[in-house]
């Protein structure tokens, strides 16, 4: 019988245990359903298209083994060289132009409310901008090669590194700095031995994991004529000549664990 | 008393010889590593003609459209007015909804696959350690290989269109979710596992019913991330033919519209604005849900 108590435990009970709310969940697992295949249904995602596809990327497989060289690695080394070259002077010049920009954007630097308010906002503003987008830009007005990618991966990195870097500048603590300034030093020598210490470990370990990813950023890169291995591959999947792609790929995929484990036993001696 | 001293006095000096000898050691090696990427990398050799910053600075003044005050809202036709500057706004809209719809797609299927994929390389869950090693590293290779890489092979399978796209970025979400869902699965409490086992129940009820409702929030949250950065791959993938807004920006760049180029870039950014918002509001409800619990 439903009685007073059992509309007063209703009234409390999750929302799924009442038929309404059971309805209700129904119904929008339905509408996603609907709306999910609807979606695919626009972007023309036909099952025969795929299968079609499968089976050239089947051809494709084949086609790449047994991996080749192409007759001379050393051009694909140095593909791959000059890729880490864009990715290590990228990361450089960004931690450089971040490190000014970043201590601007600490709370505890400029305490201006508005003003520390306008400069986030900014960076915020220029970090939705990819690194490919800035590639784009510099390779028409610098022409094609490495010189543009390099550019493209600091502008990319310096909002982002920024306000890392404030971020660790707000999270020091105070009272070293304090300690050393009591002690009677210069204020440059008070930031060397007060504030150094604390944030140079956590910034170091910041650059190396954006070194990381642009180490994978400026392989990307290449595809749009910024030199490097993207280029070379670029290169070579216009050409079907998909045993050279695997042994690049290959080769590409090897150097980035390489520089993973590199970069993950650096941080961890930072820490 | 002096001895003591002394020896903590040499002790001193040696560590401190030691660290600066180290940190010059790391000076060296960062120094050469430094040279060689500016020398490779041709930065300070490269033949990039007289005045680049004059040129960079003319690519920009070229980017801004010239748009007069007083035909502000004229028609397409008349030159100076906004719908001058966005002229195939319809056009662009519709490829910046397609850009929508393949991160959606994409992180619906990629989330499924990395679903699985976590079960099959949590270490509390999947009792065979083989199959957790080939799936762990199965999805680390996949992290590794950059998404217009595997975009440019995609589309010389499947053809220029969204297929490649979408099939694209749910691959690489599954690199990614498959490895953050793993995690939170391991955070899992094991207590009501146990329970659930000791009344005899099956492995697939017991993530049902054990997992899923521990994980959920967690899951969701990491979802719609996903959502954000998928979007902003997606429209960047359309530069390699693989379908969405990017296609036209990399005919504005090819065609040397630079104005029109800014307009889709101002496009795309509003775009990522706008799911960022919404997906950050909804993971805010999502985190106050699990809170209240």
């Amino acid at each position: 019988m439903r009685d007073g108590a059992y509309h007063q435990a209703m009234a409390v009970a999750p929302r799924a245990m009442r038929p309404q709310g059971r309805l209700v969940q129904a119904g929008l697992v339905v509408a996603g359903l609907a709306a999910f295949i609807a979606m695919c249904a626009d972007l023309n995602l036909a099952p025969d298209a795929l299968f079609a596809g499968l089976d050239k990327l089947g051809r494709f497989a084949e086609g790449a083994l047994p991996p080749s060289d192409g007759g001379d690695p050393l051009r694909i080394v140095k593909a791959l060289a000059e890729t880490f070259a864009m990715a290590f002077a990228g990361t450089v010049l960004a931690a450089l132009a971040a490190l000014p920009l970043g201590a601007l954007g600490a709370k505890t630097v400029v305490g201006q409310p508005v003003l520390h308010f306008a400069f986030r906002r900014a960076l915020d503003w220029f970090r939705g901008v990819p690194a490919l987008v800035w590639a784009l830009i510099l390779v028409s007005a610098f022409g094609l090669g490495p010189f543009g990618g390099v550019i493209a991966l600091a502008l990319a990195d310096i909002p982002s590194l920024a306000k890392l870097f404030s971020e660790a500048i707000e999270n020091c603590d105070e009272k070293p700095i304090e300690g050393v300034r009591a002690a009677g030093v210069p204020p440059l020598m008070a930031l060397r031995y007060g504030l150094a210490p604390q944030v140079t470990p956590v910034m170091a370990s910041q650059c190396l994991f954006f070194l990381e990813s642009n180490f994978r950023n400026a392989a990307v890169l290449g595809i749009v004529g910024a030199g490097g291995i993207g280029f070379e591959l670029e290169e070579r999947i216009r050409i079907f000549a998909f045993d050279e792609v695997l042994f690049i790929v290959g080769l590409y995929m090897l150097c980035v664990a390489a520089l993973d484990t590199v970069s993950q036993r650096l941080r961890a001696s930072l820490a | 008393m002096n001895l003591a001293v002394a020896e903590f006095e040499s002790l001193r000096r040696r560590t401190l010889r030691r660290q600066r000898l180290r940190a010059l050691a790391g000076l060296l090696i960062f120094s050469a590593v430094l040279l060689v990427s500016f020398q490779r990398s041709q930065f300070f050799s490269s033949d990039i003609g007289g005045d680049p910053l004059g040129r960079v600075a003319d690519f920009l003044t070229r980017m801004i459209p010239d748009l007069k005050a007083e035909a502000l809202v004229a028609d397409s036709r008349t030159k100076g007015s906004l719908a001058w500057w966005f002229y195939d706004l319809p056009v662009w809209l519709k490829l910046g909804w397609q850009t929508v719809e393949m991160a959606i797609v994409a992180t619906v299927l990629g989330a499924a696959g990395g679903l699985v994929a976590s079960f099959l390389c949590a270490r509390n869950l999947m009792p065979f350690p083989a199959v957790r090693f080939a799936v762990r590293r199965t999805l680390e290779a996949i992290r590794t290989l950059p998404d217009l890489i595997l975009a440019l092979i995609l589309v010389a399978a499947f053809g220029v269109g969204p297929l490649a796209g979408v099939i694209t970025l749910a691959i690489s979400t599954v690199g990614g979710l498959g490895k953050l869902f793993a995690e939170i699965n391991e955070e899992v409490d094991p207590r009501q596992l146990e329970a659930m086992e000791a009344a005899g129940v099956g492995p697939l009820s017991r993530i049902r019913y054990g997992v899923v409702p521990q994980v959920l929030p967690n899951y969701a949250s990491y979802v719609l991330i996903r959502l954000e950065g998928n979007l902003a791959g997606a429209a960047a993938l359309g530069i390699v033919g693989a379908g969405g807004i990017g296609l036209e920006l990399q005919r504005a760049i090819t065609y040397t519209e630079f104005d029109t180029y800014l307009a889709i870039l101002l496009l795309i950014v509003c775009m990522i604005f706008v799911i960022d918002l919404t997906s950050e509001a909804i993971r805010h409800r999502l985190i106050g849900l699990a809170a209240a619990r």
